[in-house]
């Protein structure tokens, strides 16, 4: 928490300068030291046990349970060359596929239909939605576990089994309260003059909507994405309620189908292919985290 | 079977219009759970020939898909006009969806099945009685009566083994060697304690002789199975009192904890996922005989070979080990192509080109018809002299376990591992033991 | 319950509602009132379909099931209380998932917390490396719930692992966690602490939003970091706070994916992961008690929503929407 105080002192240091160069030079030197060393290692930390997962990929089978350490004794890239075989006749990057693009429409779909919900809670009076909000709410408090059955029978019924419809639909029906909640929380911080102004000038709720609130609630919006995306990704339970067809798995089922406790477990293929996993999502944050710091339009407009 | 399959569909149009799923749930059991269902087609159909698709699930890992997908193969290849479509997951992901799909209409035609879930599945009408495609679809000559009597639930056979294993002791030769200990050579329990500490001892505390044996309810079985009990009874009632698992676990007491003379449970926790004996931590373990496969393959290179030995004795001359099926294959009650269904059971069953594609990766097979096609080598070879060798030991298979013995069996590790870390005394662990009994015999 | 919030969401509209202008005078309130009530209906359409097409049906059939003995293969018998009654008067694993439960919600959640708001504060600090950063910090939430994870926070746990090594440093010697019944619960929240990666981004979000001009104007007035923390950033960053505050403590109650994987779904060792969620499941799929499972998931539906309420109620006075706070 050194940071806290540190945070501040930036603009203030800028200003004064001019004043006095050189002691306050020095002083906002120290500080972005202090606040570089203090991140870097708080990375270092954080990213400790990733770097682990890494190098264990490196290690044989056998290591595992008998190495704890970093440092694989009989380093080996079998365990990648076992992961690119694929699982019964399945290629790899099938299994890559088939998340990306659960993920991808999974994505599109959260987003559109929360932030209409959003919208609609957050900015539109009308009867009932109160209700609707705590029902909203409401749907985030109960263990899913216990729906699974009714909804796979559900599902079932509608010949969906085998099917990605299971997985997408409740998608696009804006169901995860979380991102719903999420987008009102941020609709609620954006100041009503910005929308009044254009509803003022005529424009509907549709046009508001769509030039005037998806634009500044951005960061949300990526937000939302990021974790939707990542959280699709690593999705496990869905997937396996509703397919059959190896060749349809996403990546979550398929990492645990090197370990088989009731015969044998390569745990070198299985730590190979979470690393492996992990790469295109990491790339998805890295690409996509710039724009969590684009949405500050607000600012200018906010008086 | 039309009619059942018009009522279902009728069923869940009106289970779908009533927006409240009490009316699902009694669409989903009515039509599973009811007997007839099976009964009704009578001697067995025979198969018509036409193009069919059949469903097929099984668990296990890469290595036994790939060898499911071989012979799938081969199957097709021989019945052009049958297609299979098979699915696969780890084990309790297999489990947690064929619940789901138990609960919400639409198990797999052809599964493979565990023997603690047998009765679960076949007295709830899940199963078909694969009885009538005895002799016909589904060849005997490979099978003992003794084989075929293991998938017997109530008057209906649910299941055919497809292969077997026996409880035994694997040991580590290398790590006794280094500790400079015989081989077990045979005895009491109280003999096989202290051969571990012994083995504890030489090795100056690197090398656990092995883990504390009452945490396996295994264990717990073949003693009493040596008395001329079993764990549980065909009406479910057990077969022990407070008393003898009190004496039980008291038993165990001395390999337990930091200080004991087995390898603590705190170390068992630290190399998780990963076994004691596969890591080289203990020098024995009580276990089914076919999981050499797997612990060799944790041991890793450095590791050849293994030792597999009889438990330790109860009562001389005691037949306190069976053969337990390893796995099962059975067909849904469901199904529309029981014939086609049946031809693709024997073929995983009986085809000596299926057991030439997997050795004794799901056990010992249990057809001879089967094991005309492999060669027995390394392991294998040990494996079936390990069971030939305890031939006299091995006694009638008991009664199909109890619906819910999954959740005490786990129940009963649990407890294990709690005497293990010293967070619970005998006492305490017996009475716990025994409401999670009352609860699931009376659920 | 949240209605109270959604009230002041119809007081607020009602009060910001636009003055007469000059484009609405000529449509009569009656009218607007029905287009205000066709664009919400038009704008929540997907999430009624989806609400009562998906999730009402199904939740209000685990609250039926929460009366009934189902095994999932027989019909649901009706047995009243006795599920309820059996979890309060005769089940001492639900008695010790409680507690463990409680514990790591209540301990868990405000580490995890102010460790996503420092974070998220320091990152905010400078842009400097700021992707690099963010993106580190962010990975340990990207993982998947495999069995990976177990291999990994085992590793870093045991005896001689890193954790370990470094606490000797400072002359703490544990020798393993892992098999150390009381330190796994705190070594799960440390494993909740590691990915909160969620709560720092929604925080960072958040940031984002405040205006640079008001620390400027605190700056004028001579306010130091701690004032300014406290009367600007906190305020302008409440209704953040306030969601990752309700959205961190339901998810707490619900911890399941990193028990089950670290347990391999016994929620041992010795009962010690056996959070509520993950027993409940195993009751539920394990067991074969769907009507028990049920009832626990319509406790803690009961206990979180009286937290949610209380928090909704308090939020009144400590969270500050822009909207209604000119």
């Amino acid at each position: 928490m050194t940071g806290r105080g540190d945070v501040w002192v930036k603009h203030d240091s800028d200003q004064e300068r001019v004043v006095q160069p050189r002691p306050y030079w020095n002083r906002k030197r120290v500080t972005t030291l202090i606040w570089f060393v203090a991140l870097a290692i708080l990375t270092a930390i954080v990213i400790y046990p990733l770097i682990w997962l890494l190098f264990a990929t490196f290690k044989p089978s056998s290591e595992f349970g008998q190495n704890q350490g970093l440092i694989p004794d009989q380093p080996t890239i079998d365990n990648y060359i076992k992961v690119m075989d694929g699982i019964a006749g399945v290629p790899m990057w099938r299994f890559f596929a088939n998340s990306a693009i659960i993920a991808i429409a999974a994505t599109v779909g959260t987003v559109l239909s929360s932030a209409m919900a959003a919208y609609a809670f957050a900015r539109i009076r009308f009867k009932g939605v109160g209700i609707f909000f705590t029902a909203m709410i409401g749907t985030l408090l109960l263990p899913f576990h216990v729906v699974i059955i009714p909804q796979y029978i559900m599902f079932n019924k509608l010949d969906m089994i085998d099917t990605y419809w299971p997985l997408l639909l409740p998608k696009f029906l804006a169901t995860e309260a979380f991102f719903v909640f999420l987008m009102v929380q941020f609709m609620r911080g954006i100041p009503r003059e910005m929308d009044e102004a254009a509803r003022v000038d005529g424009a509907g709720h549709v046009r508001t909507f769509g030039s005037i609130m998806l634009p500044l609630i951005q960061p949300a919006l990526v937000t939302s994405a990021i974790f939707s995306f990542i959280w699709t990704w690593n999705d496990f339970l869905a997937p396996l309620m509703y397919i059959t067809s190896p060749e349809k798995y996403p990546l979550p089922i398929a990492l645990r189908l090197y370990n088989d406790q009731t015969s044998t477990s390569d745990y070198g293929a299985t730590v190979a292919a979470s690393f492996l996993a992990l790469v295109p999502i990491l790339l998805f944050f890295l690409v996509f985290q710039r724009f969590l710091v684009a949405g500050v339009a607000t600012q200018g407009l906010k008086g | 079977m039309v009619n059942v399959h018009k009522r279902r569909r009728f069923m869940a149009v009106v289970a779908l219009t009533a927006a409240s799923g009490i009316a699902l749930s009694a669409c989903s059991s009515g039509s599973d759970a009811d007997p007839s269902a099976s009964g009704s087609s009578g001697g067995g159909e025979a198969a018509s020939g036409e193009d069919v698709t059949l469903d097929f699930a099984f668990w296990g890992n890469d290595v036994r898909a790939d060898m499911y997908t071989q012979s799938i193969d081969l199957f097709m290849e021989e019945y052009p006009n049958i297609t299979v479509n098979s699915t696969f997951l780890d084990y309790p992901a297999f489990w947690e969806k064929r619940q789901t799909e138990a609960a919400g209409g639409g198990l797999p035609d052809v599964m493979q099945f565990d023997y603690s879930y047998l009765r679960q599945y076949s007295e709830n009408g899940l199963l078909l009685d694969l009885a009538p495609y005895l002799g016909n679809e589904i060849a005997t000559d490979g099978l003992s009566e003794q084989i075929l009597g293991i998938g017997v639930v109530g008057d209906q056979t649910t299941g055919i083994a497809t292969s077997t294993n026996a409880w035994g002791m694997y040991t580590n030769p290398q790590l006794l060697e280094s500790a400079g200990v015989e081989e077990f050579g045979g005895g009491s329990w109280d003999d096989y304690k202290s051969w571990v500490a012994e083995v504890t001892e030489a090795s100056g505390g690197e090398v656990f002789g092995g883990t504390d044996y009452t945490g396996r309810i295994q264990n717990f079985e073949v003693q009493l199975r040596a008395e001329g009990k079993n764990l549980f009874n065909e009406d479910g009632t057990p077969g022990f009192d407070e008393a003898r698992l009190a004496e039980f676990w008291e038993s165990g007491a001395d390999m337990r904890g930091e200080d004991g003379s087995g390898i603590s449970q705190q170390k068992l926790e630290e190399i998780y996922p990963v076994s004691g004996f596969g890591s080289a931590l203990t020098a024995s373990e009580l276990t089914w005989d076919n999981f050499g496969a797997g612990y060799l393959g944790e041991l890793g290179e450095s590791y050849t070979e293994l030792g597999l030995v009889a438990p330790p004795v109860t009562v001389e001359g005691a037949k306190d080990l069976y053969l337990k099926p390893s796995m099962l294959h059975s067909v849904s009650a469901s199904t529309e192509h029981p014939a086609e269904a049946a031809m693709l059971v024997d073929f995983l069953v009986n085809s000596p080109e299926v057991g030439a594609i997997f050795g004794t990766n799901r056990g010992l097979p249990a057809s001879t018809t089967m094991q005309e096609g492999m060669t027995f080598e390394g392991l294998d070879a040990q494996i079936r002299d390990y069971e030939e060798s305890v031939a006299d030991r091995l006694g009638d298979a008991p009664p199909v376990p109890l619906v819910g013995y999954g959740t005490l069996e786990e129940k009963f590790r649990v407890l294990g591992t709690e005497l293990g870390f010293g967070t619970v005394t005998v006492e305490d662990a017996v009475s716990q033991f025994f409401s999670e009994m009352d609860v699931v015999l009376n659920s | 319950m949240v209605t109270s919030t959604a009230h002041r969401v119809d007081e607020d509209t009602r009060q910001k509602a636009p003055a007469p202008h000059h484009a609405e005078v000529a449509v009569s309130q009656k009218q607007r009132h029905w287009r205000e009530s066709l664009a919400g209906y038009g704008f929540l359409a997907p999430w009624l379909v989806g609400f009562f097409g998906l999730t009402l049906g199904p939740m209000l059939y685990s609250l039926y099931l929460s009366f009934t003995r189902y095994n999932l293969f027989q019909p649901p018998q009706w047995i009243g209380f006795d599920n309820y009654i059996r979890l309060f008067t005769d089940d001492p694993n639900f008695t010790q998932s409680v507690k463990i439960t409680l514990i790591y919600v209540l301990v868990g959640t405000p580490i995890k917390l102010a460790a996503a708001l420092g974070v998220a504060m320091l990152l905010n600090y400078r842009d400097r490396g700021a992707g690099f950063f963010r993106s580190s910090f962010y990975a340990p939430s990207l993982i998947g719930a495999s069995v990976s994870v177990a291999i990994v926070w085992r590793a870093m746990f045991s005896a001689d692992g890193p954790v370990d090594n470094t606490l000797s440093i400072f002359g703490i010697t544990i020798g393993g966690w892992v098999g150390n019944v009381a330190l796994v619960v705190p070594m799960m929240i440390l494993l909740a602490v590691w990915q909160f990666g969620a709560p720092m981004v929604i925080f960072l979000a958040g940031l984002k939003q405040v205006p640079r001009e008001l620390y400027e104007a605190a700056d004028m007035d001579g306010a130091g970091p701690v004032k300014k923390f406290r009367s600007i950033t906190l305020p302008m960053l409440s209704s953040v706070v306030f969601f990752n505050l309700l959205l961190e403590l339901i998810g707490a109650f619900q911890v399941f994916s990193s028990a089950y994987i670290i347990s391999n779904g016994t929620g041992g060792p010795a009962g010690m992961t056996n959070f509520y969620t993950l027993y409940l499941y195993k009751r539920a799929f394990s067991d074969g008690q769907m009507g028990y499972a049920s009832a626990m998931a319509w406790v803690l539906l009961i206990v979180v929503a009286i937290i949610a309420f209380v928090l909704f109620r308090t939020s009144k006075s400590w969270v500050h929407y822009q909207g209604e706070n000119r």
